[in-house]
């Protein structure tokens, strides 16, 4: 046996996916616990439906202090050999997650190149572009009254926004939406509808490289002003990306650029609809006081739950012996209510300062490089529906099932 | 310089799973997943019927039936048993295509990637250099 085999898990069992179907709420009495008494712990690995992962366990991370520390030491904890609690083959950890799934130096080497394609003045046009989109959405929601509040407003803005930015052509984004959202949602059986998960996430998967490999291509062949052509041309130390980055790119941008500002959109709109009094005193000031409040929304979510490291050399992490090959999970959605470093974190608090949450990542390489992008998008939406329909009303979402991304697949909404 | 003809492929390409069910350690895991795949080759064209569930590699018509099957040149194949392809990249670029119960035939992925190391010894064992990628 194995010393990592021998280690009894943790009385407190976040495995099943059964407890990822819960809510924040409902897992957050288990997460306190052990951000309290047990902030590393050892744990079955995780119930899912892809592959049968080959560990005895994981070491779950649910303290503030430790997530900061393993995303600050890439070097010992990698990310190349996958970022999930779930395991996945190499091969779909490299098509599908770009530079998340890479360590130092070649992640310092893809990054840069892919920022060098975020100019100021690409940057300044997309805030316009954001803020008129925003009013667009707004002006149909007037117009259609009720509904789904994710497909009427949240799913809305962030698709148009990474497609834009990118220059995908119009006819493609639904479709290349909808594959986004099924990359992340294998546990859940409404999206997977009959499809085995690891079909469900390999389809998806191939289908967006698909379409951002012969996008590429044709702006390749036809350089447009837009984000792709900047990403094709784009040469940093003599280094291009080549077409399988920005394949992989394309996919990472799909999902991160979706999910989480579209998420954090439905999570928020409802917050400020349970805490009035957090919502009323961001109006007698919005301007002064919607930047913290978007910390805030973040924090509130938590839109990716989690993200999982490999250990590359025996090393020590909150007092436990770590073993070479050991996964470590680091749960951001635990972190951003970590009662030692945020007070009273079950309270909604829009004027919460500082607020060092984790939910763009807990510091170090892999601190979310959209960031900019999705504060401006939080900013130009809250602005436009507090504003405009200041008696919207959310009903209760529905959330996904799954330890990865915390999604709403609906929320019912009416305007008066 | 590639593969010469449908004897090499077939030495090769499903000489490495033969190899592979013969190991202690990925041979019962292997007949554990119980798939039979039929790899179709092109450039040599040589069709294989993988059965895992009985253990056995056998050269078979194209049109032979399989619970899951795979198309790819020989060359891709060549490469990928050397861990150089990528499989979903090498799917949305058309080299490899899958068909019929794609969810158990990922599932063997990576188990495949654990017989690159015997790969590469074989062909190196036989001075096939040229085939090395």
């Amino acid at each position: 046996m194995s010393g990592a085999s021998m280690r009894p898990f943790d009385e407190l069992d976040v495995s099943p996916l059964e407890f990822w179907s819960t809510t924040m709420e409902e897992r957050d009495k288990t997460f306190s616990v052990l951000r309290r008494e047990r902030p590393l712990s050892w744990h079955r690995p995780m119930q899912g439906g892809l592959l049968a992962p080959d560990i005895d366990g994981v070491w779950v991370a649910t303290s503030h202090e430790l997530i900061a520390e393993v995303s600050k030491k890439p070097e010992i904890y990698s990310s190349a050999q996958g970022i999930n609690m779930e395991d996945l083959s190499e091969d779909i950890v490299e098509a599908a997650s770009s530079m998340l799934g890479t360590d130092p130096p070649k992640h310092g080497s893809l990054r840069k190149v892919i920022s060098s394609a975020f100019t100021p003045k690409r940057v300044s046009l997309i805030q316009e572009q954001i803020e008129g989109q925003a009013a667009r959405i707004v002006d149909d929601l007037l117009k259609e009254k009720e509904g789904d509040f994710v497909k009427l407003v949240s799913k809305r803005l962030p698709m148009w926004t990474v497609f834009e930015m990118l220059g995908l052509e119009e006819e493609l984004r639904e479709e290349t939406a909808l594959h986004a959202e099924e990359l992340v949602s294998w546990n859940d059986d409404d999206v997977a509808a009959g499809r085995q998960p690891m079909e469900l996430l390999n389809g998806a998967l191939v289908s967006l490289l698909t379409i951002g490999m012969e996008f590429a291509g044709r702006r390749r062949a036809e350089p447009k002003s837009d984000l792709m052509t900047a990403l094709v041309q784009a040469e940093v130390d003599g280094r291009k990306l080549t077409d399988d980055e920005i394949g992989s790119f394309f996919v990472l941008l799909s999902v991160a650029g979706n999910d989480t500002t579209r998420n954090t959109t439905t999570i928020a709109a409802r917050a400020l609809q349970d805490f009035p009094v957090q919502r009323a005193l961001l109006m007698e000031d919005f301007d002064g006081r919607i930047g913290g409040a978007i910390e805030e929304f973040v924090r509130w979510t938590s839109p990716v739950m989690s993200f999982r490291r490999t250990v590359t050399e025996d090393t020590v992490l909150g007092g436990h012996d770590l073993l070479k090959g050991d996964w470590v999970v680091m749960l951001y959605t635990s972190g951003n209510r970590d009662e030692s470093v945020f007070v009273d974190p079950w309270k909604f608090d829009i004027t919460r300062s500082p607020n060092p949450h984790q939910g763009f990542g807990g510091g170090g390489p892999h601190f979310c490089m959209g960031n900019f992008v999705a504060k401006m998008q939080l900013r130009a939406i809250f602005d436009q529906l507090l504003h405009r329909a200041p008696n919207l009303r959310v009903g209760d979402p529905d959330f996904l099932t799954g330890s990865f991304v915390r999604s709403v697949k609906s929320m019912p909404c009416t305007v008066d | 310089m590639g593969f010469a003809d449908a004897d090499e492929v077939e030495k090769y390409l499903g000489g490495i799973f033969a190899e592979a069910l013969a190991d202690q350690e990925i041979g019962p895991k292997l007949r554990a997943t119980g798939i039979s795949l039929k790899t179709v080759y092109a450039d040599p064209d040589v069709t294989l019927l993988i059965d895992l569930g009985a253990g056995q590699v056998t050269r078979v018509d194209e049109s032979a039936e399989s619970g899951a099957e795979m198309r790819m040149a020989a060359d891709t194949g060549n490469s990928y048993w050397q861990g150089k392809v990528n499989l979903p990249l090498a799917m949305a670029k058309g080299k490899v295509k899958v068909s019929g119960d794609i969810a158990s035939l990922l599932k063997l992925a990576p188990l495949t990637k654990k017989l690159v190391p015997a790969y590469v010894a074989r062909l190196n064992a036989d001075g096939r250099t040229d085939l090395l990628a």
